[in-house]
């Protein structure tokens, strides 16, 4: 190895380590995924479970990619030690009664850390957000107090999340089969604070806040068909039980989580083109009124050389809360890149996302830059 | 070139992993959460009971001021009078600095007494102070009858307040009185030329000497002297015998060995209504059953005390005073030791009936926060004996103008539901 390359790989584990360490030290409030006004209402916004690398080609390629934590399966041909971290910074106009506001917010939802254990079999461990619950909302109105009309100002916010935390296994069966199964610990936390200042300062400014906690279980299962040479298809199915609220050791809500099952495929019809496609469904009506089943699809594709491929994707589908009758929707197209150094040692992988989200006369925007960083030391 | 251009993108990375702004307008209810902050705002009319007054806690003499006012009413007339006495310094006085032989004080060719007038109304014209000659045995103990003579038979001075500030350089060069207002802190300090006649120094009292003062004005005779540091003060011009000899001697002025006021009528006795205010002081207890729906909610926002006067207040019309709610550190009726942390105010105008209200957030706070702390209120004046008002509301005992409290209050927010 020259001087060079070492000097590359040194300075590309170093900084994998301190990102690793960083993102390890914090809270699982900030490894949040990405905020929608439409989650305020539910239990919170569903986070995406793909890395950069997938989600820059729409999710399309989350089936096939052992940094994913959306299926198991895939980790069988992890083949070495990986960490993988993730972050990403949105710019999002929310558009509702005639007013735009624009809003901006930066995460870290993915970090993981996989590897074989043995000739068949590898293992994975890391945090993804199931949840985001970060939101800050203000209104003006007024009541009628002690005989006059008192005008006032609200302000309500959550901060934090619900982090996936999954260990999971895989195993190749065959040349052609590989299955996968995880335990999903669902845990996190919201800093939730109420406040109202009347006009009137006779009145004092109304300030209460808790700390909520949230805790459930899931399991899944995925398995990975090479069904020809370049010819692969996935499905996975996954069950939560329920998402339980706790405020100061009392539980205050308990919801229902979704069941959900998905299929992906993806065909590769030379070394430097890749294409796949998935879909996804959802039981989010489990998690009460104003909450529908969801169906997303992605497609996407890859060119070029794993070393410095280019990715595009499209995506769409529903969201799982919004008010009326019918779901939200939301349709987003995404492109990156990604960078291999020191012999393919740290990969940093960049996206780009433009979203948009629709329902119940609520329209989102939002640009999402995206920073994936990966390490196999 | 590579390791550059991950420096910029790193540094673009950092700036933008500092911005977060999630503030939003809320689109309710289909945007908004589903909890909303609840306001409650109750009267407790029944709350309120076993109150009681108490009256002795400032007197006259204990009072940081001295009132002097003339107030005809309809049925008598508030009349205070300041009285002070300031000791001597005996019959001899030493000559020299040099040496610590003395001479007998043989008279006083004159003195010159300072008064500071600390409150006064500028709305009151014309307005006229006398300067009495008292016994030198007045106290603590001395009553407005027992000098009701030597301020009828004894006048020493007079000066007219107004016509002193309209002389030139506010100095009335034929009888020696002059006068400094002080406009930042609004007072006049006024001097009094006394000449041989009126500035007897009686070498047998040890040169003490009493004096009292009386106020007259067109309209609204009210006004307060200043005590201890702005207390009266009286500087001697003496002749003293140097071995036979008379030598005139400046020695050092006096401050007042005692200061205090007389006043009539005396104030009325205390009955069934909640007195406060006054000389000597009157101090109101209000006893609370502070609910506990209110204590254990989340917090109080508002509380306000309301009193129905039994009577108008009574007090110089321009004298508006201030009284205030305080809790105590413990319920022992006359003597519950008064929580000084916090206290809540309100403007008392003489001769009004309207309902009094304090706002009392803070100290139903302190209940809220503690429940320990007994849930009494004491209302007493802020500045006590320093205003001849005083208020007497309704007590608990008459059921239609009883003291209530309105509270409003904010019940737990449902964080954590969806």
């Amino acid at each position: 190895m020259s001087r060079a390359v070492r000097w590359t790989g040194g300075r590309a584990v170093g900084t994998a380590v301190v990102a690793v360490t960083l993102l390890s030290a914090s809270p699982p409030v900030r490894l949040s995924g990405q905020d929608s006004q439409f989650g305020i209402r539910g239990v919170g916004t569903p986070g995406r479970w793909e890395s950069v690398r997938s989600r820059s080609t729409g999710g399309a390629f989350g089936p096939f990619d052992p940094l994913s934590p959306l299926m198991e399966a895939p980790l069988a041909d992890i083949g070495q030690l990986t960490a993988t971290a993730a972050g990403g910074t949105s710019h999002r106009d929310v558009a509702v009664g005639g007013t735009t506001t624009a809003l901006r917010a930066t995460r870290f939802p993915l970090m993981g850390v996989a590897g074989p254990v043995g000739r068949r079999v590898a293992v994975a461990a890391g945090f993804t957000t199931y949840l985001d619950k970060s939101w800050d909302v203000t209104l003006r109105d007024s009541l009628l107090l002690r005989g006059v009309l008192q005008r006032y100002t609200d302000e309500l916010t959550s901060d934090g999340s619900v982090a996936d935390v999954r260990l999971a296994a895989a195993s190749r069966l065959s040349r052609r089969i590989a299955i996968g199964a995880g335990v999903h610990v669902l845990v996190g936390s919201t800093r939730m604070t109420a406040e109202r200042r009347f006009d009137d300062s006779s009145f004092q400014t109304v300030r209460q806040s808790a700390e909520v906690r949230y805790d459930g279980l899931g399991v899944s299962g995925s398995v990975l068909i090479g069904v020809a040479p370049g010819l692969s298809i996935a499905g996975w199915a996954r069950s939560d039980n329920r998402l339980r609220a706790k405020v100061a050791d009392t539980t205050s809500a308990i919801t229902d989580l979704p069941r959900m099952a998905g299929g992906g495929l993806l065909f590769a019809p030379s070394p430097s083109a890749r294409v796949a496609a998935s879909a996804v469904w959802r039981s989010w009506s489990r998690a009460g009124v104003g909450a529908f089943d969801t169906w997303s699809w992605s497609a996407g594709a890859e060119f070029g050389s794993r070393r410095m491929p280019i990715r595009l994707g499209a995506r769409g589908g529903q969201m799982p809360f919004g008010p009326g009758t019918k779901a939200p929707t939301e349709v987003a197209g995404s492109l990156g890149t990604g960078r291999a150094f020191a012999q393919g040692r740290a990969l940093v992988d960049l996206g780009l996302e433009r979203l948009e989200r629709r329902g119940g006369g609520l329209i989102e925007r939002v640009w999402t830059v995206l920073v994936g960083l990966t390490v196999r030391p | 070139m590579t390791r550059r251009r991950l420096a910029v993108a790193g540094a673009v990375l950092l700036v933008a992993a500092c911005v977060e702004q999630l503030t939003a307008p809320g689109d309710c209810p289909d945007y908004c959460p589903s909890g909303q902050i609840t306001i409650v705002d109750t009267l407790l009319t029944t709350s309120i009971s076993r109150d009681s007054s108490y009256r002795g806690y400032v007197l006259a003499y204990q009072s940081s001021v001295m009132l002097a006012a003339h107030l005809p009413g309809a049925t008598d007339t508030l009349d205070g009078r300041p009285i002070f006495r300031i000791n001597g310094y005996g019959a001899h006085l030493r000559i020299s600095t040099a040496d610590t032989s003395t001479g007998l004080i043989l008279g006083a060719d004159s003195a010159r007494l300072q008064v500071y007038v600390v409150r006064r109304d500028t709305a009151t014209h014309n307005l006229r102070l006398q300067f009495y000659r008292l016994p030198i045995t007045i106290d603590t103990a001395t009553t407005f009858g027992s000098v009701a003579a030597p301020f009828t038979d004894s006048l020493l001075r007079s000066v007219n307040i107004d016509t002193l500030l309209a002389q030139p350089g506010r100095k009335d060069t034929v009888t020696g009185d002059s006068v400094v207002v002080d406009t930042v802190n609004h007072r006049l300090v006024l001097s009094l030329k006394l000449d041989a006649p009126a500035a007897r120094y009686v070498g047998t009292d040890s040169g003490t000497v009493a004096y009292g003062i009386r106020i007259a004005a067109d309209t609204l005779a009210s006004i307060a002297f200043g005590k201890g540091t702005f207390g009266p003060v009286l500087q001697w011009y003496l002749r003293v015998d140097s071995l036979g000899t008379p030598v005139a001697r400046k020695p050092g002025v006096l401050s007042a060995g005692f200061a205090s006021f007389v006043f009539a009528p005396s104030p009325a006795p205390l009955d069934s209504t909640l007195a406060v205010g006054g000389v000597p002081s009157a101090h109101s207890l209000v006893r609370v059953a502070f609910p506990k729906f209110i204590r254990d909610s989340s917090q109080i926002i508002r509380g306000t005390l309301f009193l129905v006067p039994a009577v108008p207040a009574r007090g110089a019309p321009a004298d508006s005073f201030v009284i205030e709610a305080r809790t105590v550190f413990a319920d022992f009726g006359a003597k519950s030791p008064i929580d000084p942390r916090l206290g809540d105010t309100t403007v008392i105008h003489p001769d009004s009936t309207g309902t009094v209200k304090i706002e009392v957030t803070n100290l139903l706070q302190l209940w809220a926060a503690d429940s320990t702390h007994p849930t009494v209120l004491v209302v007493r004046s802020q500045a006590e004996a320093q205003f001849f008002g005083e208020i007497r509301f309704y007590p608990s005992v008459a059921p239609a103008f009883r003291p209530t409290l309105q509270v409003t209050f904010v019940r737990r927010f449902p964080f954590g539901v969806p």
